[in-house]
């Protein structure tokens, strides 16, 4: 291990960023932005949606990390988060307590969400604690991806062992929607069994919440049909998931999905570079 | 089926004679709630290969046990027992559980068998589940009911475990197929998963609720269009 080893086992991160997007004159604008820490926001200006790109400045987390992101989208707006980067998990020590991540999204009537971020690269040895949680208005639209990659695997790095606890929680109308948890304490040879990995480097999660989720379901299915994956829709929710051997054939199987799962409109542009 | 001795030093059982009869009522596979026709998504995994013979059947369940809906269901039985005078606590615990099914038929899979569970239940004046309204996931039910008329926790947890790892087997039976004894023997095998896991989730709390089964999902997912089937998950 040696790239892979924390760059400041002492020095911890700390990120606070609040994001409130708001329409003004059937526009989708900045309305309040408050950044602290290693917590940044920028503001691409494409054409269609909004897109907010959010920025980890201390390149890459560490045990003990804390990162909190507050984002809402007021009435009748709509808006792309995405992440600058994909985001790197190091090395932490067994004494150390895990990154502390929470990122709480709300989604006004008449809104509109997509939480974009780019993968989670997981190190050998990384602790994560990480909530997103997602709260909709009763007829707002959301679609979201979590993309886990364990180790890389054209560096020779494997995983071994890592502390993971990674929750998506959706409420829609104040009621429970969608409570998805990955739990890994301990040795992560068990991602080899058939029930679980089968040997996979690489995992995403993609959640659609829409009053039509489940007219993507055919596409979606179509578009994976050699991948090792899945898709169900109940109660105007579509969930999938798909394993990879890697990073790069994960986000293959992503993006293939997004364009199912979104249309036409284009990616933000940091997932193109 | 030879009955098996469950001694250990960590877990007290102080089931009364009565409660034990009604634990081994509910839980028997003759109880109406329509456990036979759910496969949990081992019916597609037997399809694609992933469930060939007895021990990639046992390596199958021993995740699911470990690391997915076996686990999962102890935690959310345990503090359904504890919340069993307190509707509204049971009411949060039971959109809670629906929100953790990853797939249109392991939602349905774990309401039918609750719903169906309340119903069946009826002999045993089961107030704490005819007030709870809406679809009842299945361990929500059995720990509600479980801790109102005096079943210890531990006892009905690993009752749930095992009933749960039996069903499976006796579908994986079928759709495999096996032999009656290798399925037995899969189920004696499963038993240090079991209590393993019973003890393990005595201290869990809700938050420690993840799972890691993930192509047990995609099973159930892609059991939704496997075109010759013979159970609902």
């Amino acid at each position: 291990m040696s790239a892979a080893a924390s760059p400041s086992e002492h020095q911890r991160a700390h990120g606070d960023l609040h994001v409130t997007m708001k329409l003004r004159e059937g526009r989708t604008v900045l309305d309040d932005l408050r950044q602290q820490g290693c917590l940044k926001a920028r503001f691409p200006r494409p054409p269609g949606w909004a897109e907010v790109v959010t920025l980890n400045t201390s390149g890459g987390v560490a045990g003990g990390d804390t990162l909190r992101t507050t984002l809402r989208v007021r009435h009748g707006a709509s808006a792309s988060f995405a992440a600058q980067a994909a985001e790197r998990f190091y090395r932490a020590l067994p004494e150390d307590p895990p990154a502390h991540i929470r990122t709480s999204l709300a989604v006004e009537p008449g809104a509109a969400a997509e939480w974009l971020p780019q993968e989670s690269i997981l190190f050998e040895s990384c602790a994560l604690d990480r909530t997103l949680h997602v709260e909709l208005a009763a007829d707002a639209w959301f679609l979201g991806v979590e993309s886990l990659v364990f180790g890389r695997a054209l560096m020779g790095e494997r995983v071994a062992n890592c502390r993971l606890h990674d929750r998506i929680r959706i409420d829609r109308a104040g009621q429970p929607l969608l409570h998805d948890a990955i739990r890994l304490h301990g040795p992560a040879d068990a991602l080899a069994r058939p029930a679980i990995a089968a040997g996979a480097g690489a995992l995403a999660t993609l959640v659609l919440v829409a009053p039509d989720a489940d007219s993507r379901l055919a596409p979606l299915r179509a578009a994976w049909k050699n991948n090792d994956a899945g898709a169900s829709a109940w109660n105007g929710m579509l969930l999938a998931r798909v394993t990879a051997a890697d990073g790069a054939a994960l986000r293959e199987a992503v993006l293939a999905a997004l364009a199912c799962l979104r249309g036409p409109r284009p990616l933000p542009r940091v997932w193109m570079c | 089926m030879p009955a098996a001795t469950i001694t250990t030093t960590t877990m007290t059982t102080n089931t009364n004679p009565a409660a034990l009869l009604r634990l081994l009522a509910w839980l028997s596979p003759a109880f109406p709630t329509g456990g036979y026709a759910w496969s949990h998504g081992i019916e597609w995994a037997v399809e694609a290969g992933d469930i060939a013979n007895a021990e990639t059947l046992r390596l199958w369940l021993e995740n699911i046990l470990r690391h997915g809906a076996g686990r999962t269901d102890a935690i959310l039985l345990r503090h359904a027992h504890r919340a069993a005078a307190d509707i509204e606590a049971l009411t949060t615990l039971a959109a809670l559980a629906r929100a953790l099914a990853a797939s249109r038929e392991l939602l349905a899979e774990t309401t039918a068998q609750g719903n169906a569970f309340r119903a069946a239940a009826a002999a045993w004046n089961p107030d704490v589940l005819t007030r709870l309204v809406g679809d009842l996931p299945y361990p929500i039910a059995v720990g509600a009911l479980a801790g109102a008329q005096g079943i210890a926790e531990n006892d009905a947890t690993l009752g749930v475990l095992q009933a749960f790892a039996a069903n499976l087997i006796s579908a994986a039976v079928r759709l495999v197929p096996l032999g009656q004894s290798a399925g037995l023997a899969v189920l004696a095998a499963l038993e240090p998963a079991i209590t393993a896991i019973a003890a393990e989730t005595q201290s869990a709390g809700l938050d420690d609720i993840g799972s890691l089964t993930w192509r047990a999902d995609i099973a159930a997912m892609r059991h939704e269009t496997q075109y010759t089937r013979l159970f609902r998950s």
